[in-house]
């Protein structure tokens, strides 16, 4: 086997340097060939059909109609169209309700079971991960019924207290609230070990230099421990911003009307699945991903340039 | 050196080939062998099949009978423990030994999921599937009615056998796409012990009488929370569905759209007036706000001595029977009464749809021959039709099968009261109404929010539902 240790890197070579490189290394093409050929079926296709459907109407049977503008005239003016809007907004109050608290949570347990000084840190770290591996349809049925108006599990144990118990799934903030457990539950371990890889990397001395030199431990933590961690809690907040407003099954398995009362736990992947799959209107629904999947990429952009730059400084 | 190689690109390319069939999936590979033979039979259907309709009924085949393998979808209540249990499946079996059935049993969801794609795919389709009544207009409308096949010729001979308000969803431009299976009348079941505790009248007949209207119905829900502390029925505001609301619209011939002209009249005075209605039970704080199909609502149906506060009545479809007898409140066996739903106004209609299901065939069908003959056999004839009631409890839509003894049997779950025969008298009362439209999703979606945002005080009724109105105006454009 001569399969070349050196990686592609188109940026290196001319144009027709490329198809060379192409060329040298076609065994490792055709190595991973299963994974661009898939994508190119799975992903590529759909992605450049629904750029085609943005601009047309279509029930999934029948002529594809062009329809121009309409479907993001829909979206601008009022009726069904805000229903879209109001699952962005969701998405970001439902960002600012658990991210902070999961990204810091996630980074405290990450630096306690990094310090050698826990015992079982390896049983801690499973333990916390092990909601990730866990099926988020059967964790929102299971929340469900925990978190139940009458007779649920945390209402009688309110209740065994003498404290009234909360409308957990029957309100519209509690509900948001509900869902922030749920999924600080299910994605905290996996922020987790994205932290723990991180701060890995970070040399002990550091801090031991920082402690010998009169620091206490928690300056040390948000002097040195957080600033060097920036580029993995960034990359860690992307991925939680990017999941926010992609939440499906928990809001699906959540409450008993997908979306919650008020529809205050529609989020837009769950809407435009709506409007794709149950409405049947796909040229709505992809001018729909089209605007969220570039509001994501702003998102991130924007996280991006705020950080880095602190960065640097 | 050239051969190394050739083996090298030989074993990449198998690779390759099996990961990528893997990925298709199994049930894509199997496909081609068993459809191509009978992919040539839609063709030859259309000429054929209108002959037989056109002389004689559809039920004796002049020509040779139907053979090779149909897949059915629908879910476990229905395939398995109706057709199968009721031994219509050996029957149908034993009349058409070449015709081979596969069950593929799956939540309704699923289907309403999978039916749309499969149509669109024009791959992986059944021959038969189950739909409930609520989402048959999405699927007889998907692209003009190009999605399922056109059965006109065939249901002929069930047009006037069958409850009429059935057609209503299953019809576009005068063409018919179904074979009805059961029909949802809707009653009003009692708790007898809970009314005698309140001083009511428990005799169903007197119940029926006094409790005329919903105005009638109002007094005596007050009359049950003074005196026994027992909430009315469940009704709850924050995740309400909208499906007693449904139920009363549905009563009065009321809809989201108007039948005849399709003009949307989810906000029309009618509407409005429903659900403050239905707001006045509220503000009274004379129903539960237990969810139903969850937890608390069964065991508030299933709780047995008044002082555990049961519910006392609840308004709904007759199959909630079955659910009732067979899981959620068996210990409450003798203490139901059935007695006819309240008219909104007096003298008005008393009788209402909920659910309810049908059969399709799609129109790209790999056996479309052998899957009528299966529809027809299980839902036209009337031995099937009572042989599968009498395990299910479901009423069939099949008004002939109405006169059968069966229909006539005290039913001990209700201390003795001979109620099918309220289910068929009231089933063929039914009025068509504007619901079950080819939006009923979308629709449902709006409409539920409106009724959430008013039960939680936000706005008027007729603000929430003139929202609910403006958004389906423009999600229709």
């Amino acid at each position: 086997m001569s399969i070349p240790t050196e990686t592609v890197t188109p940026s290196t070579k001319a144009k027709n340097g490329l198809w060379k490189q192409i060329v040298k290394n076609r065994w490792a093409y055709t190595f991973i060939s299963p994974f661009y050929i898939l994508w190119l079926i799975f992903g590529l296709g759909p992605f450049l059909f629904s750029l085609y459907l943005i601009f047309a109407k279509w029930g999934g049977l029948g002529p594809i109609e062009f329809v121009g503008l309409k479907n993001f005239e829909y979206l601008f003016k009022p009726g069904g169209g805000e229903v879209f809007w109001k699952s962005i907004g969701n998405g970001i109050i439902l960002f600012f309700m658990y991210v902070p608290i999961m990204t810091f949570l996630a980074i405290v347990l990450a630096v306690i079971l990094n310090s050698r000084r826990v015992r079982g840190f390896r049983f801690f770290r499973t333990l916390i991960f092990a909601p990730y591996v866990t099926s988020m349809i059967a964790a929102g049925f299971t929340f469900r019924l925990i978190l139940e108006q009458d007779g649920g599990l945390f209402n009688i144990i309110l209740n065994s207290f003498g404290l009234p118990g909360i409308p957990w799934l029957e309100h519209e903030w509690w509900v948001r609230v509900s869902l922030c457990l749920l999924v600080i539950w299910g994605w905290l371990g996996y922020n987790m070990v994205l932290m723990l890889s991180g701060l890995q990397t970070i040399p002990r001395e550091l801090t031991e230099a920082a402690q010998i030199d009169g620091a206490s431990p928690v300056q040390a933590f948000f002097l040195i421990t957080i600033p060097l961690l920036r580029p993995v809690i960034l990359f860690s907040v992307i991925l939680s911003t990017m999941g926010t407003f992609a939440l499906f099954n928990e809001v699906y398995t959540l409450t008993a009307t997908p979306g919650g009362p008020l529809r205050a736990n529609l989020t837009p992947f769950l809407h435009i699945y709506n409007t794709a799959f149950q409405d049947f209107r796909y040229g709505r629904a992809s001018a729909m991903s089209y605007i969220y999947a570039i509001l994501i990429f702003a998102l991130s952009l924007l996280q991006l340039r705020y950080f880095g730059r602190q960065e640097e400084e | 050196m050239y051969v190394k190689r050739f083996s090298l690109v030989a074993l990449s390319l198998l690779v390759i080939f099996t990961m990528l069939l893997s990925a298709c999936g199994g049930g894509t590979v199997e496909e081609p062998a068993a459809e191509e033979p009978a992919a040539e039979e839609p063709a030859a259907e259309e000429p054929a099949a209108e002959e037989p309709a056109a002389e004689e009924p559809a039920a004796e085949e002049p020509m040779e009978k139907p053979s090779g393998k149909i897949v059915v979808w629908g879910w476990q209540s229905a395939l398995v423990d109706t057709i199968e249990a009721s031994g219509v499946l050996a029957d149908f079996q034993a009349e058409y030994p070449d015709i081979e059935v596969e069950f593929v049993v799956t939540d309704p969801n699923d289907v309403y999921t999978n039916l749309p794609l499969a149509i669109t795919a024009g791959e992986g389709l059944p021959d038969v599937a189950l739909v409930e009544n609520s989402h048959l207009a999405q699927f007889v409308h998907m692209g003009g009615g190009a999605g399922l096949s056109d059965l006109t010729e065939k249901v002929a001979p069930y047009i006037d056998s069958m409850n009429d308000y059935k057609w209503t969803d299953c019809t576009l431009d005068g063409k018919y796409y179904c074979l009805p299976w059961d029909s949802g009348p809707v009653v009003m079941y009692y708790r007898r012990d809970v009314f005698e505790a309140a001083g009511l009248p428990t005799d169903p007949d007197e119940v029926s009488a006094q409790i005329a209207t919903w105005d009638d119905y109002f007094e005596a829900c007050q009359t049950i929370v003074a005196e026994t502390g027992a909430y009315c029925f469940a009704h709850n505001k924050a995740n309400n569905f909208g499906r007693l609301y449904e139920i009363v619209l549905w009563e009065q011939g009321l809809g989201y759209y108007d039948l005849e002209t399709g003009e949307i009249t989810v906000a029309s005075p009618g509407n409005v007036a429903t659900l403050e209605m239905l707001g006045k039970f509220w503000e009274a704080d004379l129903t539960s706000d237990n969810l139903a199909w969850t937890d608390p609502w069964y065991q508030e149906l299933g709780t047995v001595e008044i002082a555990d506060k049961p519910i006392a009545t609840i308004v709904e479809a007759a199959w909630m029977e079955v659910f009732m007898k067979s899981w959620i409140a068996p210990g409450t066996a003798g203490l139901w009464g059935v007695a006819e739903m309240p008219s909104v106004k007096a003298g008005g209609a008393r009788a209402s749809n909920d659910g309810g299901s049908v059969f399709v065939i799609p129109a790209q069908a790999p056996n479309p021959e052998a899957a009528w003959a299966f529809v027809e056999f299980c839902l036209g004839r009337e031995e099937s039709q009572l042989k599968m009631f009498e395990v299910s409890g479901f009423i069939p839509s099949l008004e002939t099968t109405y006169d059968d003894d069966l229909f006539d049997a005290p039913n001990d779950f209700f201390a003795g009261q001979n109620t099918f025969r309220i289910y068929a008298d009231v089933v063929q009362r039914i009025p068509s109404a504007g619901i079950y439209g080819p939006n009923y999703d979308m629709m449902n979606g709006s409409v539920l929010n409106a009724i959430q945002r008013y039960a939680a005080g936000e706005v008027s009724a007729e603000e929430a539902l003139q929202g609910a109105a403006t958004e389906i105006q423009s999600n229709l454009e």
